[in-house]
């Protein structure tokens, strides 16, 4: 569609993910990103909480599996059943994974260009957080659909069933998600050595690319990422939306959009732990609280992000 | 260096729809964009808004309302300085609302609670009719900013607008009974500019006797959309929190907003149909996301004059 004479981006993303009423994670996380990007974003909230659940408290509501099915009759109904993108993250219910992916293949019957990104939220540190149940769901049904995931090492070796202990095991584990399915993987940190020190982590990435020859090959990307010294939830959600919005504008370019997506979270968690440290006062840990991503006020570093952090191709 | 931050959060009670822009979905968004928190719970979540051929979903009660306030509670974190309410169909619900405002209000007694008292429109109600007693009781009451159509006020009040006159006094009866801030949101009173326009009114309270009254003529549309009245609550709750004594500037920024959104959308659904042919729901849907200049800083496309 032209407004005036400025092309408007016509991308429709369907985003499954938890809705909290307050702060930023799951699709709290990820829609005002994409919107003020120009992408249009279509939810469906997994579960309605008051809040994330590293404060003291929560109380909330979740969607079954039926009713997630419900929604998507009613959009299908009405014949608005085309996305080209769909973005799902944290779940803890095998049956909604599972009609996840009902969902996804039906969505791709109708678009065959549909892109699925999917965060393999599993667990982080060597240790699941969610009930065990779900690695065989993601690895059979899940992961062979997704297009683009966003695994942490833990996942990507739970998913290969091989551990990483360097570069070289880092590498063949993106390939073997590839033949697994995807073809882009990003693993956003792992426990390798950085070549900047302890206080950076390294992340990886790989892209299926065509040759001019028409043979096969990838492209894969490094990056040092800084560390920082705080939890922070929601980060993750953060940066599988805007691995999306930045590989759709660089479909062929992985090491930009990871550039992209990367100094996004740089500025993000920067303005974010500024934030907190002021609100917490001089010596003190801020509170969960205190450490909502400062979303808002990062608008304009979400809508043209100053690269922070540069990626290597290897 | 950056600059200090609007601090302003909002606690934003209304539907959920997966696709389009109605309730949180039209009020989130131009919310966040010009910098406001925006803490949203979602009274249902439905497919889509119920002008479309076919919708499906879930409702919250009130009970599972409370719940969710109660984890806010619980956190230390219910504190706001604005709420916002809409549609709604239940009147537990409702009631729910105004014992969470009332809470909220004591937190904080310089909290505004902006409330649309969705009831009905060109005299006929579709709300169940024993919601009107629970807004006009309860809820108007606790409201500081109230966006009634004329429909909505004359039930409020029990009195009929027949004239500019009526709709003033109107305005100042919903005054005592609450609201500083009333804006007759349209009216079926008779344009200067003709029948291709309608009027709607304002009225702020200036001190205990005083109020600036605005009027303003706004170009009908020839569509039905879903989700303005949405969006103009919110814009209402951002630019009077701007020029918290200027109605009319509020005012026309809030219109200038709409008019710009509106126009965007009418222009890409006709391109969509097609020579000829109506636009369907889905088509009308508004150009919420490629408004954001627009919504960040509205060309005031309205004039507000001050009665």
């Amino acid at each position: 569609a032209q407004a005036g004479n400025v092309l408007v981006m016509e991308c429709r993303v369907l985003s499954i993910q938890s809705h909290v009423v307050r702060g930023y994670v799951g699709n709290k996380s990820a829609t005002f990103p994409l919107q003020v990007l120009g992408f249009e974003v279509d939810s469906i909230n997994s579960v309605q909480f008051s809040n994330h659940t590293g404060y003291a408290h929560w109380k909330g509501q979740v969607l079954t599996a039926e009713e997630l099915n419900v929604l998507y009759e009613g959009i299908k109904l009405n014949n608005v059943n085309h996305y080209d993108y769909v973005l799902t993250g944290y779940s803890r219910d095998t049956s909604f994974l599972e009609m996840v992916v009902d969902i996804v293949q039906e969505l791709k019957k109708a678009n065959s260009k549909l892109v699925y990104v999917c965060d393999p939220v599993m667990g982080d540190h060597g240790a699941m957080y969610v009930p065990e149940n779900l690695l065989p769901v993601y690895r059979d049904k899940v992961v062979p659909v997704a297009d683009i995931l966003t695994p942490n090492q833990f996942e990507a070796e739970l998913l290969t069933g091989r551990k990483i202990n360097t570069e070289e095991d880092a590498i063949e584990v993106m390939d073997l998600l590839h033949q697994m399915g995807p073809e882009t993987v990003v693993l956003t940190s792992s426990n390798l050595p950085s070549k900047h020190g302890d206080q950076f982590l390294v992340a990886l990435g790989s892209q299926k690319i065509v040759r001019p020859d028409g043979t096969n090959s990838s492209q894969k990307i490094r990056m040092e990422i800084p560390k920082v010294d705080a939890v922070f939830v929601g980060t993750g959600d953060l940066f599988a939306a805007m691995l999306l919005a930045w590989t759709h504008h660089h479909p062929k370019d992985l090491k930009t959009a990871c550039e992209k997506t990367v100094s996004v979270m740089h500025h993000v968690i920067k303005r974010t732990i500024s934030y907190a440290n002021e609100m917490a006062g001089p010596g003190k840990r801020p509170s969960p609280a205190q450490l909502e991503l400062r979303m808002v006020q990062s608008k304009a570093d979400i809508e043209n992000p100053a690269i922070a952090v540069e990626a290597m191709v290897l």
